[in-house]
Order: structure tokens, then sequence, then C-alpha cells
């Protein structure tokens, strides 16, 4: 089956770090027909142009956290592993920037930039994770409040087209509106536009100070009314979480960061807007995870600021309507996540994605589903009805013309 | 339109390029002939930088370029390059209400006020308008300027006004579609008081500290003589011996901020040598847009070796009743004036004159006043001397603009220092169906130093006939 | 169809008001805040609608006319440079606030709409937008969004991408799209970041969704004097580096002082060589704990004298000699280059001093005020256009500095945009791959090239058909002006 020509072309760029795929090397379970590991973005362009020259499909792997994220593809020819493409090339402290390889796992960047007092302002639900598969789906956390999300974070990036071509946009500046923002569409591409390599950002320091003010509350309405409290407030939080279990109470987690003195003033104003609270120097444990865990579904869902209590209510009613219990948490700022139990069958799966659509959208939101079980995937349509598709389409065209980088496992079939 | 297009040449522009690529020379008489065009090195100092848009009450009603200070500049430059006057320059030129507010908002120094009176003279002498807004100009430049004229006006209005017609033609709209202008001046006539005459010379009360000329103004005195009034006392009372000369007649700032420059000039020499005979060593103005152009004899009159150094002396003698009293300092006792009062910043002493501190200080002053700001204070009220007659659809629109905002403020009292603006916001409340006590600076002042009641203004709007009484 | 049948068509379409094509009146056009490009438009439409901008645009690509888009006219790059034989779409019209969306935290506005406008809008109800460049009182969202503005504040709270969350655009194609909204983290591409900041080459923005934050409960601001700039960067780096990151930090030299000082009178001390404007908001808490930080680093590094502003006037003087800065160069200076390049702050003493050697030995002056927590200049290059040589002395030494801002790593603009001005640097920070690259997002957008064309890319490029792109060859590709890829 495997084109030795292949292979031996890929050996020529990458010696031993191209070998045939086995049984592991799957995409949302396809599998591949080669692995290659170049270790630099050069490596990876020559990598890229043979692909480019063999007709090869490929899906970018870093840690691997997110194989079974997206819808699935045809057909995987290489599974380009950017696992070696690694390091902090530059921290620049003073200047408040990184610039780091796309294989570097998030762990590792964290711990570097802790060691100047610094951090990149992103929660990592999978702290294994590589850069380049954090932006590359767009990964979030609760803080995204106050520092937004990694869109807001990336002031630069490397990456290589399908036809091999390295490209480069933004830089290692915080300001910078040279040119078109090439480092925001690759991130959240699910690997269908280039191939990113490296990735400059802008960092924050390390506050002095944490606290967390968690309260329970009775339900979804009372959420509402303690988080509405909080925005109208002056405590400006970190953030501010909801989780809501299958079953069980409501709670509400406000995040504060700053110095020891101004975090102390602000734990006492918080504490007196909601009732009942708990004050911690931790935060609470399933803070900043998903609630979904391998094999499991897990929706993204999304609303305005104000519709998050009905969302929440409308997960509920779904959960009682389809007789699923289903776990939610996510951030005030509008994005929940929740989780649907393995076993749930497809088409219950997809009457609660329907229910949970119809309410998303009367809030300006949506529902995507990130990942679920193969019968799921075949079932729902995981990514929901998505504006300006067609533009979409029309990019997609032009940066990978013969639909080679991972296609089929973006929105609307890309 | 261009016929031939040439080739899209975006990529090529040149720093320090003259004029556009495409402009082909203008054909026909230039527009501004060497009698004090509009100076094209003051014109060059506009960066282009937008700061004055936002305060321009014309840009803020359309929101076009031509019709906003920058783009008037810009109109101005092409006339310097030889662009003829066409009808829609001289249009935006005349849309302009003269307010200044650019030159307040104008961070280069653009000499803004310098450059459209120029460029009005040139209008006025070289542009030949319609036959009726000529008609309309003529009839406006024939009363206004002349105090006895508008007295024999007082009469007819008065009785036009106690015979319930006036409402009558207001509703019916007859008179706002036959004569659009006059719809407007009718609208902003005010209610009639009764005249008050003033003696030549008002002494100071106490120790003297100054002698002052008072400008009684035209509409200030036809229309508000209460206002003038209120001026002498409160001077007196401070100290000044106030002389009133009763040959004075218009000092020429609706002439002169209508491009009228001749008549502006003979209107001036009168009045320079009305106060120097007067002999007096500050020439007091209560009125902005009089006080705003007095300042300015010395431009006006800087071709004539006769008066060029007396007016240039005169200017600087000239003062704002509240500019005065503020470096005077108060030596008369305030009584409490328990009102809210929302103070708006005339055009001509505001943004002409730099006046914005003293009014509000002399009023904060008085025990128990409360002084209110105005949402958007430099936008003009549309009054602009006898814009609004010439003007009446704009400015009616800004007219209620700014009531809407003075009425926001829930103030008890408004308080201004130029007629044509206390009539502008009063009729446009009206309009608006509401109401608001109405007051010059000085009558509060005076008021407060004599001790009337709060609701002495108050009175105004309760009466169907009302008169400021003291 | 020619202009003539255009103009008339536009003037069926949206009205005869809404179309000028006086020639008097379209001069009044030529050019936006940086005067020294100027072409005049063969048509200016001021549409009031979104139909109207739809209309406008299908005119255009059926006469095949190239349009640009304008909102008040004040970028600074030649962005809203118009076409001598196109169409110049004003939204100076179309400026209504539509909501303010409290609970949202949001607010919907038409493009024309005013940046402080909204802030106005927005504050009784304890908000404000936060991009403010110098020029708010009077730029509109939609140029904003275009050229992805910054301003003073963007230190702490980012750039008009970080705010908008939602826009309606009239593509290309004349299709009237919806990017984002209400709701965060909309599926698919992020087609938003990349329109925000693509200075009107992929559309026109119609309706804007922008976010906007709580009224700070309390604001300081510092005004701290310096003998150089030295010392001012000195403090800076002391700021930032104990981990404060103030909501502004602004540097003015000598030599702008002195033109803020003559404009606005804004009183700065005497004998400053250079001043720094620090301004903290957040928690009242929070700020004070900060700002007894950030003064003890202003004394460290020599301050000579700090002044803390004691109410709104006194801090509103403080940033009027500032934001006053550009325009007020006009006082000591006929006319001037502004440019808005971007060093790594830590750079910043090496660039100043190599800016005042390239003064220095060119006899240009440069008046300096920047942005210096993130490092983004603006050097105001000086000069008298009707002294021969002079600009051409001063567009060298601006390109130098520019030279300068990328050889520490920098950018060419940090706030601006591109636009006219400095589409033929871009090859200096861009390599060719990157900017083809650059453009196949573009053709995607705007296949015809009609949407302000010449504007970012120094070459213009011709969208190949996609797939198979090798048809007959475009004539501008076949006399070397164009490049097919």
């Amino acid at each position: 089956m495997a084109s030795d020509a292949t292979l031996d072309g890929l050996r020529k760029v990458c010696d031993d770090r191209a070998r045939p795929a086995d049984d592991t090397d799957t995409v949302l379970g396809v599998p591949a027909r080669y692995v290659v590991a170049p270790t630099s973005t050069e490596e990876a362009a020559e990598v890229l142009r043979l692909a480019s020259q063999h007709g090869l499909r490929i899906v970018a792997r870093g840690a691997g956290t997110k194989l079974d994220w997206g819808t699935p593809l045809a057909n995987v020819d290489l599974i380009l592993d950017t696992s070696l493409i690694s390091g902090v090339v530059e921290h620049a402290a003073g200047d408040l920037v990184v610039v780091v390889r796309a294989g570097t796992t998030v762990e590792t960047l964290q711990s570097t930039l802790a060691e100047a007092g610094q951090q990149l302002a992103l929660d990592t639900p999978e702290p294994a994770s590589t850069i380049g598969g954090t932006v590359a789906s767009n990964t979030s956390g609760p803080r995204r409040l106050l520092y937004g999300t990694l869109r807001d974070l990336v002031i630069g990036i490397t990456f290589v087209r399908a036809d091999g071509v390295v490209a480069k946009a933004g830089g290692k500046v915080v300001k910078n509106v040279a040119g078109y923002d090439f480092a925001k569409l690759l991130t959240g591409s699910y690997g269908t536009l280039g191939l990113i390599t490296q990735v400059a950002f802008r960092l924050h320091p390390l506050p002095a100070a944490r606290r967390v003010v968690t309260t329970e509350v009775t339900g979804a309405e009372e959420a509402g009314r303690v988080v509405a409290a909080v925005f109208g407030s002056q405590v400006v939080p970190t953030a501010l979480e909801v989780d809501q279990p299958a079953d069980g109470p409501l709670t509400v987690a406000v995040v504060l960061e700053g110095t020891e003195q101004g975090v102390a003033g602000r734990e006492a104003t918080t504490a007196e807007l909601l009732a009942d609270a708990a004050v911690s120097d931790h935060v609470p444990p399933w803070f900043g995870a998903y609630p979904f865990a391998s094999g499991q579904t897990g929706l993204k869902l999304t609303t305005e600021i104000a519709g998050l209590p009905r969302l929440l209510t409308a997960v509920r009613d779904a959960a009682g309507r389809h007789g699923l219990p289903i776990a939610t948490r996510g951030s005030a700022v509008g994005v929940l996540y929740a989780a649907l139990p393995a076993t749930a069958a497809p088409q219950t799966v997809a009457a609660v994605v329907q229910d949970l659509r119809a309410a998303a959208n009367s809030y300006s939101g949506s529902v995507v589903v990130l990942t679920a079980p193969a019968e799921v995937r075949d079932r729902v349509d995981m990514w929901g009805p998505v504006p300006g598709l067609d533009l979409m389409r029309r990019i997609k065209d032009q940066l990978d013309p013969e639909q080679r980088l991972a296609p089929g496992r973006f929105v609307g079939g890309i | 339109m261009t016929s031939n297009p040439s080739p899209v040449d975006a990529s090529h522009g040149t720093l320090g390029a003259g004029g556009p690529q495409d402009v082909p020379a203008p054909t026909g008489t230039p527009a501004f002939d060497d009698h004090h065009p509009p100076s094209a090195e003051l014109a060059a100092d506009c960066v282009h930088c937008g700061f004055c848009l936002p305060t321009c009450p014309t840009y803020m009603l359309w929101g076009e370029e031509m019709d906003s200070p920058r783009g008037r500049i810009y109109l101005m430059q092409q006339g310097l390059e030889g662009e003829p006057m066409s009808d829609s320059m001289v249009g935006h030129f005349d849309a302009c209400l003269g307010c200044m507010a650019c030159v307040t908002a104008c961070p280069s120094g653009v000499q803004y006020d310098n450059l459209i009176e120029a460029t009005r003279a040139q209008v006025e002498r070289r542009h030949q308008r319609p036959a009726d807004d000529r008609l309309l100009r003529a009839a406006i430049f024939a009363l206004f300027p002349y105090p006895r004229r508008l007295r024999l006006l007082r009469g007819p209005l008065k009785a036009y006004q106690r015979s319930g017609l006036q409402r009558l033609v207001q509703r019916s709209g007859l008179l706002e579609r036959l004569a659009p202008p006059l719809a407007a001046m009718e609208a902003l006539a005010p209610p009639m008081g009764k005249s008050e005459r003033l003696p030549e010379r008002v002494p100071a009360v106490g120790q003297r500290r100054a002698v002052v000329g008072l400008l009684t103004g035209c509409v200030q005195g036809e229309f508000f003589p209460e206002v003038n009034a209120a001026t002498a006392r409160v001077l007196a009372a401070e100290g000044c011996d106030v002389v009133i000369p009763n040959n004075q007649g218009c000092c020429g700032a609706l002439s002169v901020h209508n491009g009228r420059e001749a008549e502006a000039i003979v209107f001036a020499k009168r009045t320079i040598d009305v106060f120097e005979a007067a002999d007096v060593e500050t020439v007091v103005v209560n009125a902005a847009g009089c006080g705003s152009s007095m300042k300015e004899y010395a431009e006006l009159l800087c071709d004539d070796p006769a008066y060029a150094e007396r007016a240039s002396r005169f200017a600087s003698s000239v003062r704002d009743i509240s500019e005065l009293l503020d470096s005077l300092g108060p030596v008369a006792p305030r009584h409490p004036f328990p009102v809210t009062v929302a103070y708006h910043d005339a055009c001509h002493l505001a943004h002409a004159q730099g006046v914005r501190a003293q009014p509000r200080a002399l009023l904060a002053a008085i025990p128990e006043l409360e002084v209110r700001e105005i949402a958007d204070p430099e936008i003009c009220c549309g009054s602009a001397g006898v814009y609004n007659l010439l003007n009446p659809e704009p400015a009616r629109e800004l007219g209620d603009r700014k009531a809407r905002n003075v009425l926001a403020t829930g103030a008890d009292l408004l308080v201004t220092a130029n007629p044509g603006c206390l009539m502008q916001v009063a009729a446009s409340a009206r309009r608006l169906g509401e109401s608001i006590a109405l007051a010059h600076t000085v009558q509060v002042l005076d008021a407060s130093i004599r001790g009337l009641q709060p609701d002495t203004f108050e009175a105004a709007r309760r009466q169907p006939n009302p008169s400021i009484t003291r | 169809m020619d202009l003539e049948e255009l103009a008339a068509r536009l003037r069926s379409e949206i009205g005869a008001d809404a179309v000028l094509t006086d020639r008097q009146q379209r001069r009044t056009y030529e050019c936006d805040g940086l005067a020294h490009y100027k072409v005049m438009p063969a048509i200016v439409v001021l549409p009031r609608t979104t139909e109207h901008v739809v209309a406008v645009v299908r005119a255009c690509i059926d006469a095949d006319v190239p349009y640009v888009a304008r909102g008040s006219g004040t970028g600074l790059s030649g962005g809203a440079l118009p076409h001598a034989d196109g169409v110049l779409v004003v939204t100076s019209q179309m400026r209504a606030i539509k909501e303010i969306d409290a609970p949202n935290q949001l607010a919907v506005v038409e493009p024309g709409a005013i940046n402080l406008q909204v802030t106005r809008a927005a504050t009784p109800l304890g908000y404000y937008y936060a991009p403010d460049p110098s020029s708010q009182q009077i730029c509109s969202i939609g140029g904003n969004v275009a050229e992805n503005s910054g301003g003073a504040h963007c230190l702490k709270y980012g750039f008009t991408t970080n705010h908008v969350w939602g826009v309606e655009l009239v593509a290309p194609d004349a299709e009237v799209i919806r990017l984002g909204g209400k709701a965060p983290d909309p599926p698919g591409y992020d087609l938003l970041g990349a329109f925000v900041g693509s200075e009107g080459t992929l559309g026109i923005a119609t309706e804007v969704t922008a976010r906007l934050m709580r009224t700070p409960e309390a604001v300081r601001t510092l005004l701290a004097a310096f003998k150089s700039t030295d010392e001012a960067g000195g403090a800076v780096s002391a700021i930032i580096g104990a981990g404060v990151i103030p909501a502004a930090i602004e540097m003015m030299d000598a030599l702008a002082i002195e033109a803020a000082e003559a404009a606005v009178h804004c009183n700065y001390p005497r004998g400053a060589g250079a001043v720094l404007i620090v301004e903290l908001d957040g928690p009242g808490v929070e700020v004070e704990a900060q700002f007894a930080q950030v003064e003890a680093h202003c004394q460290d590094n020599s301050a000579f004298e700090i002044r803390i502003a004691a109410d709104d006037a006194e801090r509103a003087l403080f940033w009027k000699g500032r934001k006053s800065a550009f325009a007020a160069v006009g006082r000591i200076s006929p006319d001037y280059i502004v440019q808005d390049g971007v060093i790594p702050r830590t750079a910043l003493p090496d660039v100043l001093r190599r800016i005042a050697e390239l003064s220095g030995s060119s006899g240009v002056r440069v008046a300096n005020v920047f942005h210096a927590g993130d490092g983004n200049l603006h050097p105001l290059v000086l000069f008298d256009a009707s002294v021969p040589g002079q600009a051409e002395d001063a567009e060298e030494v601006s390109a130098a500095i520019l030279d300068l801002c990328i050889e520490y790593g920098g950018s060419i603009t940090g706030e601006h945009g591109v636009g006219m001005d400095k589409a033929k640097y871009m090859s200096r920070m861009f390599t060719d791959d990157d900017l083809d690259t650059m453009q196949l997002l573009r053709c995607a957008f705007d296949p015809s090239n009609l949407s302000n064309p010449g504007k970012i890319f120094p070459t213009p490029r011709l969208c190949g058909e996609v797939p198979g792109r090798h048809k007959g060859a475009h004539p501008l590709q076949k006399s070397g002006l164009a490049e097919v890829f």
C-alpha cells in the first residue's frame, strides 16, 4: 500500500523521523499512512512541498490531545508530528513577549515564563497540549473573561502553506497593524489553512495575589443575578465561572487577581455581593477543566452575556426532557461547555443538540459539538449553521486549493 | 465629472505634491480678487486633522465635508487656486454659522474666523445672489442695525402678540408656507416688555473704581432693554461710573459677520468716535456678538490710516461684562438666589472671545445658586446673528437640539450672554411644548445684588404676555 | 458603463442628494488625514443604509470601477485616498448609535458613528468604549475597524480588534455578511479577525457590534518630567518590570512638548527633556497600591517633577497636550510626516538615540510622541514643503526610521495602518511569500480587486482562478506590472 517513493522522499527530509504509520496513528479513527516529525519550519516546509508533489492529505499532530475533535476526514495520508519543532525562541521579558515553536507544550512554556514572573494568560484544560494545537483549536478557559482568548494574545505567526511556502504575519511586537491578521485567521482553523510552526504571544505579569470567592446558588436564575451583580460591581474579576453539575447545586466562582492589598479589598466587596460566599486561595477542582472526558460528547455553547442563565436553564430542561445527565460549566462571558455521557444514544444526543441550538440561537449564540463518539458524529451536525461559510470556502480554496490539509475536519466540510 | 478617467494611480502619490492630479485648470473668473482674499498662508495652517468636524453645527447636521470647517477651508484654497465662485461654493460658505467652535477645537491654531470673514466679504462683493435672497438680506440689514427702526417695529409686534393672532398664525403654519424667513423672525420675536430709557451717566455706588462706557446694542437695546438696565445697575453697584452715550448706534457686528464690509466699517468708525468722545477707560459690552466684533476692529480698519491705530486702541479697551466684573472682583454683597441655572456658552463669547470661566465663576459665587452644564456645550444653538433668518431650517434643527439639551439639565433658568441665543432657545422650547425662564448673566447678578426673589425670572414663563420684571 | 452613467445609476438608486459630482465638492474629499496625498474621486456617495452601500458596490462591480470607503477622513496612512476614476463611499451619514446594550456590555453602531460618541452614549449606564485613538472625538468606528485603531489605552485594553465582536459588511461581491455578533467565539474561521484591520480592502462595514467596558472605579493620572528621554524610558522599564500594566504610558520629547505647549497651553513642567503620562485605572484599592509603585519608579529614575491630577479637569489637561500633539506640530512646522513605527519597548533608548543621530546628520527636526508602554513611536518629521528638497529629506529620514524599527524586530505601523503611505515599505518587513499569502486572502474576498485597490500591498496582484490558475495572461501581467500567483 505505502508508496515507498513517498516514504523515501520523506526520509530524505527527516531521516528516521519519517516512518510508516502504526495502529495508534489515527485521526478521528481514520488511519494514516505515514508519520513524519520535522524539527524546524524549514524541514516542515520541505515535507509539505513533498506532500504537495505526492498529493498527500495531511493532519498536523502536536501532543495529540484533540485528535478526536472535529468532523471525521475521508482520508489521511500523513500525520505531521510537530512535537520536535519545539522550544522557546525568544522570551523578551522586558517587552512582555515570547516567541515559541509550535511543538512546545503549554506547560513547558508556562514554567519558562513563570521564572520571569510572567504568564501566557491562557488556561490550559490540557497542559500537555502543544502551542500549535492550542492555537489551531482556539482553546480557551476561565481567564478569558479578563484577558480574552488566544486571538487576543497571538501577535505573530509563522506557518507553512499547503504548497510548502513558508509565510508569516504579524511580528513580535504587541502593537502592529501591518498586513492582514493571519494569526487570527489561523487561530481556531483546525489545521485546515496551514501548518503553524511558530507563534509570538503577548504576555502578562503573574499576579502577586489571588483569591477565589465561591458561592452555591439555588439555580440558574440566581446564578444570573450573582453574575450580573459582579459585572455591575467594580471588582474586575479575572474569571467568573459557573458550574452546573448534572445533579447537585450550581456554583459560581469569582477569581480576583492583583496586588495583595488590592485583592484583599476586592475580595471583601465580592463576598458582600455573594450570599454565603467561601473564600480560598485556590480555585475549585472543577475550575477550568472541560466537563467531558474522552469518549463522551463535548459541547461548546455560546450566548450573549445576559442569556447565560436562560441557556443554563435550557440545558437543565433538555437534560430532563431527554433523560440525560448533562454537566455544564463555563464562563460568564457567554461560553459554556457541556458533557453528555458516552452511553447516550446518538438520536438522543442529536435531539439535545437541536434543542440547545434553538435556545442558544435566541441568545445570539451557537452550539458546536467539539467531540463525540463515532456513532454520534455520524448522526449529528457537529458544527451547526455557520454564517459566512461561502467566504470561508473561498479562503480555503485560495490557501489549500487541492484540499489536502485536514480535509473535512472543519466547518461545512472544509 | 472627469470625461476621460485617468488610470488609477493611487500607488504613486508623491509627498508634497501640490494639487490633485486630475483636475483640469479651472475656467472662468477666479473666486477671489485681490482685495483681502482669504489668506493662503492662514489656510495652509490647516493640517486636515478633522478635529473641528464634531464641533461644527452644519457637519453635525449634514455630515458632509463641504459643510465642515475643514471642507470650507478646502473650498477657499480652491478659490485661491483659481476655481470660480460657484453657487455651490457660496452655498457652503453661507451655511457656516460663524460660531467659531472650530477655532476653539483646532489644535493647529487655524484662524478660521479670519478666513471666513475675508471670504464672506468677497462673496458679498462678487457673487450675485438670487433676487428673493437679495431682498431678504436687504430687509434684514435695513432693519437690525438700526435701533430706531427696531423700535418702530415693537408696536406692531406687541399688538400682534396680544391679539392672539400669533398663536393662530403659528398653528396654521401659514407664515411658514408663505415665507420661511419671515416665519423664523416671527417665532423668535421675544415677548415685549416695557421699554426703558437709560440715563447718559449712572454714577458708581460707593467708592468709584472705574469709568466704563456701555454699548447698548441694537437688538439688546430694543428687545431686551432690561438687560442693559441690569448691566448699568450691576456696574454701578460694583463701583463703576457708567457712561451710556445716547448717540451710539450699531457696532457693525451683524454686517461684519455677513461680509458687508463697507457697511461694517461705517458702523465701526462711528462707534469708535462716540466712545472716544465719552472718554472712558473701558467699553463694556453685554452682547457676545457685539463684543467679539468690537475686539476685532483693528483688523477691520487696518487699511484706514485715520482709524487703524485708534481702532487698535479701542479694541483693546473692549470687555465683556463678565470679564470686567470678574477682573474687578465683587464689592457689592450678593444675596442668596436659590435657583438652578443652565449656563449656555454663547458662541461669540466662548469661541470668539474665549470667555467661559468668568460667567460661570460669577454665577457660582452667588450663594445658593447651582450652575449646571448643558450637554454638547460647544455646539451652536443656531441663532448666530441673523443666521436663523437666512437659514431657518438648519437654525431650527440646531435650536431644537439645544433646547432639548437645556431642558434635560432640569435647571430652573437658562442663562447666557447673548440676546440671539435666548430668543432662539426660547422659540425652540416653545415649539417643543416646553418653556424655560431666561436671563442674561448680568440679570442674575443684578437679582442677587438687589435681593430679589428666586422666582423673578420664573414669572416670565407663567404669564401669558410676560415681561421680565424687576 | 462610463462614469456619467454610473453616477446616473447611483442617483436613481440611492437618491440624487447622496451622490456628489460637482468638482469643487468632490475636491473637498481628495485627501484624508494624510493630506500630502491627493486624488480627486470621480464620484462621492453618501449612503444612509446598508442597502445603499449594496447598491453602490453592485453598481461599481457592473461598471468595473474601484471604490474606497471613508469615515471621517482622519486616517494617517492615506487609507481612504480616493481613486481618480473611482467612487468614494463616505459613511458619515450612517452614524447612528443603534443600541447601547448594557446587560450584554455591547454597543451596536453604524460605521459612521463617532468613537467618542459611543463612550458618551454608554457613560450614563456605567460603560465606555475602550479603544481611544487620539482622534477619538471625530474618527468613526467604521474607520477604526478598517485600520484596527489603537490609542493611548490599548497598552492594557488592546486594540479595536479586541473590542469588536461583530460586523455586518458589504463584501466585494455586494453580498451582506454578518461576522460574529453578540455572543463570543462564532464557529468557523475568524473572518472578523481578518476583516478588522484590513483597511477597506475586504469590504465595507455597515454595522459594528462593539464590546463596552465598565467605566473604571478609579483613574489616577500622573505626569512626570525628566531631563531626558533615557531617564523617562528607564522609568517605563521599571514600571513594566515591576509587573504593573498601566492603562497608558505616554511619552513626549522636548520638541513635541514645545508644540503642544504652543497649541493648547498644557503647562507641562519647564525644562523637561521628556514627560511621561502614566495612567492607572481599575478597582480603587488596586489602583492605589500600584500608583504608589509607579510614583516611586519615576522618582528612582530621576523625575524632577511629578504631578498627580487632582481632578478630571487636570487629568484632561495632561491628556490634552498629548492628544493634540500631532496637529499641534502645525504650530512649529509648516509640514510634517507622522510615523507610526513600533519597536520592542526595551529598545526605546537605542532607537531614540539613533533617531536623534539621523536628525542631527540630516538637519531634519524630529519631534517624538509615543505610546511608550508598547513601543509604538510617533516620530513627527518636520519640514517645509515650500523649501525645495526639504520634503525629500524628510521622507528619507522617515524611511530610515522605519528601517530602524524593522532592524529592531518591530513594525512599520502600530495603529495608523499601511494604507497608501507605507505600502512601499511592506516588502522591507515581509517577504514576497508573506505578501503573496496575504493577497490570497484578498483574492478570496475581492477577486476583481475593486475594494480599495492600491493600498497595503506594494505590487498589484491579480487573483488567479482556482483551481487551475493557468489561463491566458492578463494584459497587466504581460506588461510586467502585475503577476498572477
